[in-house]
C-alpha cells in the first residue's frame, strides 16, 4: 500500500516511516512542509496519506488545510490526521463532507504501533479512525442533544465505538456482544438517525457526523 | 344591628382615626421633606438629600403594612433594594463609577443617592405626603369627626334644643356605620397612591412631563452648586493668604477637602451632560527619600521627621498639580458662568410661567389682583400683553434647558478636566501600574509552568529513564518482569504527553496558534460543557497578545457561567468597531456576579487593562449575566483560508 507521510519533526518523520515499512506499507514520500504534501498528495495519489496538523512553513494548521484541499480535488482520498492535540472543531472539519476515508488521532496513539497501523489500514479501506478523546468529548457534550437523547445507553455505547472506527466485529468484541447483536444495534442507530443509505462504511460516518451536528 | 357589626363598626373607627394620625403625620414627614430638600437641591447641598427620605420610608411602609393587615388588601413594598456597602479593592481602595477613592463614604454616599433618587419609590411616597392629606385623612377621619362631633354636639346642647340629642345620636351612629365602608376606601386610595406600579408603557406625556422635570432638577441642582463654589473659593482665598503669611499647614487639607466639589461636578458632567470629565490630579506621593545622614530630603529641603517630610511632599504634589489651580480659578469663575447661564434659564421658565403668566390669567379669568403694583406681570403696561411674552419665555428656558446642561458640562471639561500634560501625567501612571500588573501575571504564570513541569512531566521522564535503566538489567534475566516494566514506562510517556499537553493549553491553545481568536472561541464553546452560540462580525484577526488575552477572558467567563451561575445556554458575540474588539458574553444563569468581590474578574480586569481594555459586566440577581469586553486594537487581514 502506497503511503504518502508528512511530519515537520525529522526523528518522528524517520520513526513512523521506519514503523510503516515495517508493516508492509510502501512510503512513497515523506514530505515537511504543506505546499509540498499537496503537491505529493495530487501527483502521486497514493493509497492513504498520514498528515500531521501542523507544519511549516506557517506553523499552523498547513497539514489539515493541505488534506482538506486534496480530498476537495481527490474526493474521499484517505487521509489521516495526527495532532499532539484534539479537537472538535478540527474533527468536524475533516468529516464534513460526509464520506470516509479519514482519520484523527492524537500522536501518543503512535506509541501502540498494532492499534496505529490499523487504524491507518481502516482509512486506507475508505473507513474511519476518530480518537477515543474526540469521541469522550463528544459524548459528554451531546447526553442532553436532542437525537442523541432517542438512543439507549448500549447504542450510545456502540455508536461511541463506531465513530472511532471499529468494525462490528471489533465492537461486539470490546462489549462483549455477538457480531449480529452488534449488526441489529447499528441497525436501529441507522434507524434512529434516520440514515437510510445503503453503503454501510458511509452510514457509519454520517452517523458519526449527525453525532457531531446534533447539538 | 349585630353585636358583631357594632364591634366591626368600632374597630374601623379607631382605624379610620390612626390612618387619619398617620397621614397627618405625613404632613410633618412632608415639612421635613421640604426643609432637607429645598437647600439639598437648590442649594447643592446634597449632603441633606438622603436624610429626609430614609426618615420618611418607615412611616409610608407602616401606612402600607396597616393597609395590608386592616382591609386585606396587601400593598406590595416598592423600594428597590438597599445597595451594598463598597468594597475595597486590592489595594485597599475603593472603586466607584470608574473611579478609587481612598475613604468609602464618598462611594457610599454617592450609591446611597443614587439608590434613593433613583428609585421611584421615593418619589411615591413624596406624592402620598401631598396628596393623602387632601382626600385621605378626611376620608379615613370622617367616621372618628362624626361620632365625636355627635356626642359632643349631643352633651352640650342638650339642654338647649330637644333635637340635639337625636341629631348627636344620629350623626355618631352614621359614624359608626359608614366607618367600615370608608376605611375599606380609604385602603384602596392610599394602594393606588403607595402601591408600585404595574409594569407596563408609560404615556408618552407623561415621560416628556418627567423627563422636563428631571431636566429643571438637575440645571437646580448645578445652579446650587455653582453658588456653593462661592464660600469655597472665599475660604480658598482667604487660605492663600494664610499660606502666604506662613500658616503652610493649613493648605493641604484645605485643597484636598475642597475636591469633592470639582469631582462631583465632574462625574455630573458625564452623568447628566454626557461630557466625560475624567479625574485630573496626581493621585499618589513617593516615599520620602531617606539620606545617610538619617535626614530626609524632599527636593533641596532637609527635615529631622518623616512626617514632615511626608507632609512637605504631599504639599509639593499639591501646589505642583495644575489641577489644583484650575481648580480655584473653576470656583472663583463658575459662580458667575454656571450662576449666570443656568440662573437665567430657570428664570426665565419660572419667571415665564408665574411673574407674566398667572397675574394675566387671573385678569383674563376675571380676578382683580388688589395690589396695585405690577412690578411683574405686565408688560407694556398691559396684564394681558405679557401673557404671550411669558410663554415665550418659558418656552425659551425649555427648549435651551437642554442646550444649557450640555454646556454646562463643557464649561466644566473646559476647566476641570485634565490637560495635555495631566492627562500624559496620568497616562504614564495607568501605564506603570498596568506594566507591573502584567509582568506580575507574567512572572506567576512563568513559575506556575515551572512547578507544573517540575513536579510533572519531568518528574515523570526522571522515573521513566530509572525504569528503562532497569529493564535494561531485567532483560535478560527476567523477561517478564522487564515486559512488565515496558509496559509501565510507556504508560508513564503517555501521561506525560498528556500534562504537557494540557500545560500547552494552559499557556496558548492549540488552536489559538493554528487559527485564531475566532476558532479558538468556537473551539472553545464546543469544549464547554454548556450550549455556547457563537456569533463572529470580524474582518481579521487582532495582534496575538490581544487574541491571547481575549481568548483567555471568554474561557474564564464561560467557565465561571458554568461553575458558578449554573447556566444552561451561552453566547459569545464578537465584533469590531471604531477600533475596539468587543466581546459580549452571556449566560442565562442565575448572576449576582459582583465584579468587586470575584477574584477571577478582577485577573480578567487585570489582564486587559495591559491593553487599555475594559470590562463592563451586568449581572443582576436572578441573571441574566452580561460581560461586555472591550479592547482597542487593530485588526490585520485574515490570511487567506479555506472555510
Amino acid at each position: 500500500m502506497r503511503v504518502v507521510l508528512a511530519e515537520d519533526l525529522y526523528l518522528l518523520r524517520d520513526g513512523l516511516s521506519r514503523m510503516l515499512t515495517a508493516h508492509g506499507f510502501d512510503v512513497v514520500a515523506a514530505v515537511e512542509t504543506g505546499p509540498e504534501l499537496l503537491e505529493a498528495l495530487l501527483g502521486m495519489r497514493p493509497d492513504v496519506a498520514v498528515v500531521d496538523v501542523r507544519l511549516p512553513p506557517t506553523q499552523t494548521d498547513e497539514g489539515l488545510q493541505a488534506a482538506l484541499a486534496a480530498r476537495r480535488e481527490v474526493p474521499g482520498m484517505p487521509v489521516l490526521v495526527l495532532s499532539q492535540h484534539v479537537e472538535q472543531l478540527y474533527a468536524r472539519e475533516l468529516l464534513a463532507d460526509g464520506t470516509g476515508g479519514v482519520g484523527y488521532l492524537l500522536k501518543d496513539r503512535v506509541f501502540n504501533a498494532e492499534q496505529f497501523i490499523d487504524a491507518v489500514r481502516r482509512v486506507a479501506g475508505g473507513g474511519m479512525a476518530m480518537d477515543p478523546d474526540v469521541i469522550a468529548k463528544l459524548l459528554a457534550r451531546s447526553s442532553r442533544d436532542a437525537p442523541m437523547t432517542r438512543l439507549t445507553p448500549r447504542e450510545r455505547e456502540v455508536l461511541e465505538l463506531m465513530a472511532e472506527g471499529r468494525s462490528n466485529s471489533a465492537i461486539g468484541q470490546r462489549l462483549f456482544l455477538s457480531e449480529s447483536a452488534v449488526g441489529k444495534h447499528t441497525a436501529s442507530i441507522f434507524g434512529k438517525l434516520d440514515l437510510t443509505q445503503s453503503d454501510d462504511d458511509n452510514r457509519r460516518v454520517l452517523a458519526v457526523l449527525a453525532y457531531l451536528n446534533g447539538m | 344591628m349585630t353585636t358583631k357589626g357594632v364591634r366591626g363598626s368600632a374597630v374601623a373607627l379607631v382605624r379610620g382615626l390612626a390612618l387619619a394620625g398617620l397621614g397627618l403625620a405625613g404632613v410633618v414627614s412632608l415639612a421635613l421633606h421640604l426643609a432637607f430638600l429645598v437647600p439639598g437641591f437648590g442649594l447643592g447641598l446634597i449632603f441633606l438629600l438622603p436624610l429626609p427620605i430614609l426618615a420618611g420610608r418607615p412611616l409610608t411602609n407602616l401606612v402600607r403594612r396597616l393597609t395590608g393587615a386592616w382591609s386585606g388588601l396587601p400593598v406590595a413594598t416598592p423600594y428597590r433594594p438597599r445597595p451594598p456597602a463598597p468594597v475595597p479593592d486590592a489595594d485597599g481602595r475603593y472603586p466607584h463609577v470608574n473611579r478609587l477613592y481612598r475613604r468609602p463614604w464618598f462611594p457610599a454616599f454617592m450609591t446611597q443617592l443614587d439608590w434613593l433618587l433613583g428609585d421611584p419609590a421615593s418619589y411615591r411616597d413624596l406624592g402620598w405626603m401631598i396628596v393623602n392629606p387632601l382626600l385621605g385623612v378626611p376620608l379615613a377621619g370622617l367616621p372618628a369627626a362624626l361620632v365625636g362631633a355627635g356626642g359632643w354636639y349631643a352633651v352640650s346642647q342638650a339642654g338647649r334644643h330637644w333635637w340635639a340629642v337625636p341629631v348627636g345620636v344620629a350623626a355618631a351612629l352614621a359614624g359608626l356605620a359608614v366607618a367600615p365602608a370608608l376605611v375599606a376606601l380609604h385602603a384602596r386610595w392610599t394602594r393606588l397612591l403607595l402601591r408600585p406600579p404595574s409594569p407596563g408603557p408609560v404615556g408618552r406625556v407623561r415621560r416628556w412631563y418627567a423627563r422636563q422635570l428631571l431636566l429643571l432638577v438637575r440645571l437646580l441642582a448645578l445652579l446650587g452648586l455653582s453658588l456653593l463654589a462661592l464660600p469655597l473659593a472665599m475660604v480658598s482665598v482667604v487660605g492663600l493668604l494664610a499660606y502666604g503669611l506662613g500658616l503652610v499647614v493649613v493648605l493641604p487639607p484645605l485643597i484636598e477637602n475642597f475636591r469633592w466639589l470639582p469631582e462631583l461636578r465632574r462625574t455630573l458632567a458625564g452623568r447628566w451632560s454626557g461630557i466625560d470629565v475624567p479625574s485630573p490630579y496626581l493621585s499618589r506621593d513617593e516615599v520620602p527619600h531617606r539620606r545617610p545622614d538619617g535626614r530626609y530630603q524632599v527636593g533641596s529641603a532637609l527635615y529631622r521627621t518623616e512626617r514632615w517630610a511626608a507632609y512637605n511632599l504631599r504639599l509639593r504634589r499639591l501646589t505642583r498639580d495644575r489641577a489644583t489651580w484650575r481648580d480655584f480659578l473653576w470656583l472663583l469663575v463658575d459662580p458667575i458662568v454656571g450662576g449666570l447661564s443656568l440662573g437665567a434659564t430657570l428664570a426665565a421658565i419660572g419667571y415665564g410661567l408665574f411673574g407674566l403668566l398667572v397675574p394675566g390669567l387671573s385678569v383674563l379669568a376675571g380676578v382683580r389682583s388688589d395690589g396695585g403694583t405690577d412690578w411683574y406681570g405686565a408688560v407694556a403696561g398691559s396684564t394681558v400683553a405679557a401673557i404671550p411674552v411669558g410663554l415665550a419665555l418659558a418656552v425659551l428656558g425649555l427648549v435651551a434647558a437642554p442646550v444649557v446642561l450640555r454646556g454646562n458640562g463643557r464649561w466644566t471639561a473646559l476647566l476641570l478636566a485634565p490637560t495635555a500634560r495631566a492627562q500624559l501625567a496620568l497616562r504614564v501612571q495607568r501605564l506603570t501600574e498596568t506594566r507591573s500588573d502584567a509582568t506580575d501575571t507574567q512572572a506567576a504564570e512563568l513559575r506556575r509552568i515551572e512547578r507544573d513541569l517540575h513536579d510533572g512531566a519531568q518528574a515523570r521522564l526522571v522515573a521513566m529513564g530509572i525504569n528503562l535503566g532497569n529493564i535494561e538489567h531485567l532483560l535478560d534475566r527476567d523477561p517478564q518482569a522487564a515486559r512488565a516494566l515496558l509496559a509501565q514506562a510507556r504508560e508513564a510517556s503517555a501521561k506525560a504527553l498528556t500534562e504537557l499537553r494540557d500545560l500547552v493549553r494552559g499557556i496558548h491553545p492549540p488552536v489559538l496558534a493554528e487559527r485564531g481568536l475566532v476558532d479558538a472561541v468556537r473551539a472553545l464553546a464546543l469544549d464547554i460543557p454548556l450550549r455556547t452560540e457563537v456569533t463572529v462580525a470580524l474582518a481579521g484577526r487582532p495582534e496575538a497578545p490581544v487574541e491571547s488575552a481575549a481568548y483567555f477572558a471568554v474561557s474564564e467567563l464561560l467557565t465561571n457561567a458554568v461553575k458558578h451561575a449554573r447556566a444552561t445556554r451561552a453566547t459569545v458575540a464578537l465584533s469590531y468597531a471604531g477600533g475596539r474588539l468587543r466581546i459580549v458574553v452571556t449566560d442565562d444563569g442565575r448572576g449576582g456576579a459582583e465584579p468587586a468581590r470575584g477574584s477571577g474578574l478582577r485577573g480578567l480586569e487585570r489582564r486587559l487593562g495591559t491593553f487599555d481594555g475594559v470590562v463592563e459586566m451586568s449581572s443582576p440577581p436572578g441573571g441574566p449575566t452580561t460581560v461586555i469586553l472591550e479592547v482597542p486594537c487593530a485588526l490585520f487581514s485574515p490570511r487567506t483560508s479555506i472555510s
